[in-house]
């Protein structure tokens, strides 16, 4: 056994005997070599020193062509053009491990001819690039971030999430003047009501007035600007919200206290009026914060739609929008390429990567005649082929339009703290102006009624009502990403604490999705070292349970010939003019091999994944797989279910498998043969008898289903589409945080309406003695931070309970 | 007398306090805390270098800028 010895250029630890050594380095791939010549070239070397020991991603080899990128199809979708005349353009640049990267990114892009600036935000990968077109095109920007050892894909910046970023720059700006003018009224008033018990003159006490007054002008009508609108909308739609008794409340509340500055009489309450729109803004801006755009899920599908095509006419290449390809044109397609539409090989053969679209990790190879699906990649294939689909009707358009409608289409349960403030607000308005009309009625002055009537508003102003939500979620978000379960949208904690079904995935969500052998037959001898160089050929899970079941010291690598991957079959080879074929049972029966009655082959499948090998035309060994439950599965759905929540198990597999482990985490409603479009439409029908439904998977055959349910719940694990799709994440897989996220949800939940009832009996108190005149202003103001405290101290206690870890 | 050495403290020192808040919001407005990974690592790559870069970026941008206004 050799040292171990780390990469120069990406750190990762290997035995020298396999490392390149160059000179005095060592690298594990010509990739690395590569980038680490290139920096050094390009007098970047010092990127080594910022990045420390940090392990990289070791640079891969790009599939798609990057000259897709310089097609005028390519630059209407995605490049704009700014007021000084430069291309724009957004990309996500994958393999940015640490600040050295975004360092080493924006520097070696600087360097290029034409480029004007390079701009990478390190929280989230995404790069805006700013460059002129006539020295330098899109392509051979990407082709330097690609060479440096990164990868980037664009994405339609002006979409939604633009328009949140902006929406929550706006709040940051709103706020920061909010707070500092809060923060400075609240030390004026100070002196104010110090002088009111103590004794101040009068002049005084307008200087103070107008100090005030000058502060809390900003807020009312900068940062109070959200409220006003808010309440001309709800005129407008004649639902009457929150927003209307804020901006009444504190529009009132400043032109009373001009009156007061101006005519001298006493003090002024600016300091309420800045106060009621500070705590509201704050309420409504951690509203804000945690709210995922949609546009992010959709960026990564319609990456991977073409957008020219070259279709054949006459014998000659034309470029195409993809809108204008017919069923039945000519297609060319060219290795690097990915394929629009759904279509026959007329001509050609290759190798294509279709991970994206079945999860299947292995390039598929196809000739004359097979078919092709729209977005897989063409490895290393120059094709022909008949578009059999126009592009609205292709897979990869179908499933698109699929996930925007379950999207759009998910039910949305209305928020407690929404239903509840429309009402209240009505009220408090309503008892605002008897009180009021009561006063004036009964003789009062208009001054002292007016004071009164202004008074029930004030003190009735929904600062804890506002964030008894917000408060209460946010802690209990925090706590779930402490335990790895990652809530993409605040609201989503309240739709899962009143869900009823939960809806589970059976492989890679309830199993471990690592197949192992439990049976071994053998029928005759044969040499191991073949069957294990067969498997190591494929990297599909029962593949990967064979070899770590055979794996022995002394087993050695064959030279293997004619390597051929037989998807949902299994894999072939020669060896030694030998064949070999090892697969499932249709392999067999195709090959012709199950003749022999002896060897109980059985074609309608049992309880285990069976795997047969046959060396030179005859089986000789049969294993049996059996993906077994995690762990804490059984421990878990226990105690899922122990909460009232309805737990079904849907699956893709056949009925026996299925039966075997629902039997073992003690699951009794499975479905199970089940495609794609099947789990979602059951888990409409869950929806359609009034079930609140929350589905957890982890493959991309889950995606609709996830799409689909009120909660879509992913596997840390899982595929990218299936994360981007769901609201939750499990960053450990297990299902114990399944449990968990049900536990947090609820319990924030019952907070939430424990901080509403605060609120609300607070409001049942002071309502009435406003009302009777008992409340001044000041007395309204202090009660209101006290109320609002209450209900942050009251978030807290969510913690309680989930302290042991 | 009193009162307007009052009314000057407090005149000062909100002016004092809103030109620190306007700094603050231009700050937001310039997106100079849009990435806060980056704005705290931002020191750890500053120097001589770096400086010469950003001069280097400005020149070839007003270059550019000239080339695409020129009188056709």
């Amino acid at each position: 056994m050799s040292d171990k010895v780390s990469c120069t250029h990406c750190h990762l630890e290997f035995n020298q005997d396999v490392m390149i050594v160059d000179g005095e380095h060592y690298f594990c791939c010509k990739g690395c070599q590569g980038v680490y010549h290139l920096l050094k070239d390009q007098g970047l070397g010092n990127f080594y020193e910022k990045v420390g020991n940090t392990a990289l991603t070791p640079p891969t080899q790009q599939y798609e062509d990057s000259a897709n990128f310089n097609s005028p199809a390519f630059y209407d979708k995605f490049v704009s053009v700014n007021k000084d005349g430069f291309s724009e353009v957004s990309l996500i640049i994958e393999g940015i491990h640490c600040a050295a990267c975004v360092w080493l990114n924006e520097k070696a892009l600087h360097k290029m001819e034409g480029v004007i600036s390079a701009d990478i935000n390190y929280t989230n990968n995404k790069a805006k690039i700013v460059w002129v077109d006539d020295v330098l095109k899109l392509s051979s920007i990407i082709d330097m971030i690609r060479a440096i050892g990164y990868n980037a894909f664009p994405y339609d910046a002006s979409l939604q999430e633009l328009r949140a970023n902006k929406e929550r720059k706006d709040y940051y700006l709103r706020m920061a003047v909010a707070i500092f003018s809060t923060m400075n009224v609240m030390w004026i008033a100070v002196a104010q009501y110090a002088g009111y018990f103590t004794g101040i003159t009068q002049d005084i006490k307008t200087i103070l007035n107008i100090a005030e007054g000058v502060l809390a002008t900003p807020v009312l009508f900068y940062s109070g600007w959200i409220f006003f609108r808010g309440a001309y909308f709800s005129v407008k739609t004649k639902a009457v919200n929150m927003d209307i008794l804020v901006a009444t409340g504190a529009s009132l509340t400043y032109i009373y206290s001009i009156y007061i500055t101006l005519f001298e009489r006493g003090e002024a309450y600016f300091d309420s009026v800045t106060m009621i729109i500070t705590f509201v803004l704050i309420g409504k801006f951690l509203e804000i914060l945690s709210k995922k755009s949609v546009a992010d899920t959709l960026d990564i599908m319609s990456n991977h739609i073409p957008s020219s095509i070259k279709v054949i006419e006459d014998g000659k290449i034309v470029s195409k929008n993809i809108n204008d390809v017919k069923v039945s044109d000519i297609i060319a397609v060219g290795s690097g390429e990915r394929v629009a539409l759904d279509g026959e090989v007329v001509s050609g053969e290759g190798n294509f990567d279709e991970s994206n679209l079945t999860g299947e990790s292995e390039p598929i190879y196809k000739q004359n005649g097979d078919k092709i699906i729209s977005g897989t990649i063409s490895i290393d294939a120059d094709i022909k082929y008949r578009a059999t689909k126009d592009f609205a009707h292709s897979t990869l358009s179908n499933l698109v339009s699929l996930l925007e409608g379950a999207m759009s289409n998910k039910p949305r349960i209305q928020q407690l703290a929404n239903t509840l403030s429309e009402y209240f607000s009505a009220i408090i308005l309503v008892f605002a102006f008897i009180t009021f009309v009561v006063w004036w009625m009964w003789p009062h002055s208009f001054e002292t009624s007016f004071m009164v009537g202004i008074s029930v508003i004030v003190i009735a102003c929904p600062c804890a009502l506002a964030l008894a939500t917000p408060v209460a979620t946010l802690v209990g978000l925090g706590i779930a990403s402490k335990r790895g379960i990652l809530f993409k949208q605040a609201a989503q904690l309240e739709t899962m604490a009143k869900a009823t079904t939960l809806v589970l995935d059976k492989t890679g969500t309830i199993t471990q999705g690592k197949p192992k052998v439990v049976k071994e037959h053998i029928y005759d001898e044969f040499d191991t070292s073949l069957l294990y160089s067969l498997v190591q050929n494929s990297k599909h899970p029962i593949a990967k349970g064979i070899a770590e079941f055979i794996y022995e010291e002394n087993l050695h690598n064959l030279e293997l010939e004619a390597v051929k991957q037989l998807p949902a079959l299994g894999i072939s080879a020669t060896c030694n003019d030998k064949k070999l074929l090892g697969g499932n049972v249709k392999l067999m029966q195709t090959e012709g091999l199950c003749q022999d009655t002896t060897l109980h082959v059985d074609a309608s499948g049992g309880e285990h994944s069976e795997f047969y090998f046959a060396y030179d035309g005859k089986i000789v060994a049969k294993y049996e797989l059996f993906d077994t439950p995690k762990e804490d599965a059984a421990e878990s759905i226990k105690a899922i279910k122990s909460q009232g929540i309805e737990v079904i198990m849907l699956t893709g597999d056949h009925k026996k498998s299925a039966l075997k482990i629902a039997e073992q985490v003690g699951i009794d409603r499975v479905e199970a043969e089940l495609t794609p479009d099947g789990k979602s439409s059951y888990v409409n029908e869950l929806h359609k008898s009034g079930k609140v439904v929350v589905m957890a998977g982890d493959g991309v055959n889950d995606i609709l289903a996830l799409a689909t349910a009120d909660i879509g719940i992913a596997m840390g694990s899982g595929s990218d589409i299936a994360i981007d799709v769901s609201d939750v994440v499990l960053l450990n897989n297990s299902l114990k945080s399944l449990n968990d996220a049900f536990k947090i949800s609820r319990k924030t939940y019952y907070l939430i309406k424990q901080n509403l009832a605060i609120s609300l009996l607070y409001n049942a108190i002071t309502i009435p003695l406003a009302m009777a005149g008992y409340i001044i202003p000041l007395i309204a103001a202090i009660s209101m931070s006290f109320s609002s405290l209450l209900v942050v101290g009251n978030s807290m206690r969510i913690r309680l309970g989930f302290k042991d870890k | 007398m009193d009162s307007w050495v009052i009314a000057m403290m407090l005149g000062v020192s909100i002016f004092l306090g809103s030109i620190a808040l306007i700094a603050f919001l231009w700050g937001i407005k310039s997106g100079q805390f849009d990435d806060e990974e980056k704005f705290l690592n931002a020191v750890k790559f500053d120097g001589q270098e770096e400086l010469n870069d950003a001069v280097t970026q400005q020149k070839k941008r007003d270059e550019l800028k000239k080339k695409q206004y020129k009188p056709e």
